[in-house]
């Protein structure tokens, strides 16, 4: 392999605003539902997320008092597979911005 | 291999399956809790949906190989290492499914505390009800008896 002598040409770019909302941080959040039961919803925390019993315990009982709880935040990427695998536990997830950073 | 065997009471519990397995056939083309993203492109969202669906499937034939012959035999199902989790979301799938068709008249409250006046629902109502908590025992029993190794956390 062989190094180009030409010089590459740095081309600005513009990112869309969607790639600037897929590049910032996002927040993983759970919400309410009547039916999950709570030891059922914490064994998801731990499983997930790895969480201990206690921190577990405590975005359960987010969840069913204030109706959401933020379970994580980070990358889109990684906050759509976080979503994915909490759909497949059948607790309803949804994805927000997080304007904050 | 950690294994828990539980008796049920075969007359009580084997009218229920055919509510079970009427969900559970519900559930071949829809997601028990509804896509919470909804930005997602079409394509992307479709194949994540029909990932979804295989995994739910695979899922709630693990929950309905509980009701074998052993069962109508014996009464006996037994949970272990390779059925418990995916036995633990099927449960929840149908639960869902069983608040969707039969339960939404109870009110949120009722369901979470339980609290319901069993004689006075309707035939179709009551026995989804019944249903709707044979599996929260269920659920309950593989959370509460098969510890964190099994189940992972």
């Amino acid at each position: 392999m062989t190094r180009s002598e030409t010089k590459t040409q740095v081309v600005p770019s513009r990112q869309t605003d969607e790639e600037l909302a897929l590049a910032g941080q996002w927040r993983v959040v759970v919400l309410n539902d009547p039916v999950n039961l709570m030891s059922y919803v914490v064994l998801v925390f731990k499983k997930v997320f790895g969480f201990d019993d206690q921190t577990a315990r405590r975005h359960m009982l987010e969840v069913h008092e204030r109706g959401r709880s933020v379970v994580w935040r980070g990358l889109r990427e990684k906050a759509e597979a976080y979503a994915f695998t909490l759909q497949q536990w059948h607790l309803t997830t949804v994805l927000e911005a997080d304007e904050a950073h | 291999m950690k294994r828990i065997e539980v008796k049920l009471a075969l007359p009580v519990v084997a009218p229920l399956l055919d509510v079970v397995k009427e969900m559970a056939d519900g559930l071949r083309g829809s997601l028990a809790a509804p896509l919470g993203l909804t930005d997602l492109d079409a394509e992307f969202s479709a194949a994540w949906t029909d990932e979804l669906l295989a995994a739910q499937k695979v899922d709630l034939q693990a929950l309905l190989g509980l009701f074998g012959d052993e069962f109508f035999a014996e009464g006996v199902v037994a949970f272990d290492g390779e059925n418990a989790e995916p036995i633990v979301r099927a449960t929840a799938a149908l639960r869902l499914r069983l608040r969707e068709r039969f339960l939404g008249g109870l009110g949120d409250e009722a369901l979470e505390s339980g609290n319901v006046e069993l004689d006075q629902l309707p035939e179709p109502t009551r026995k989804a009800f019944m249903c709707y908590l044979f599996l929260a025992t269920i659920q309950e029993l593989i959370i509460q008896h098969l510890d964190s190794s099994i189940l992972g956390t």
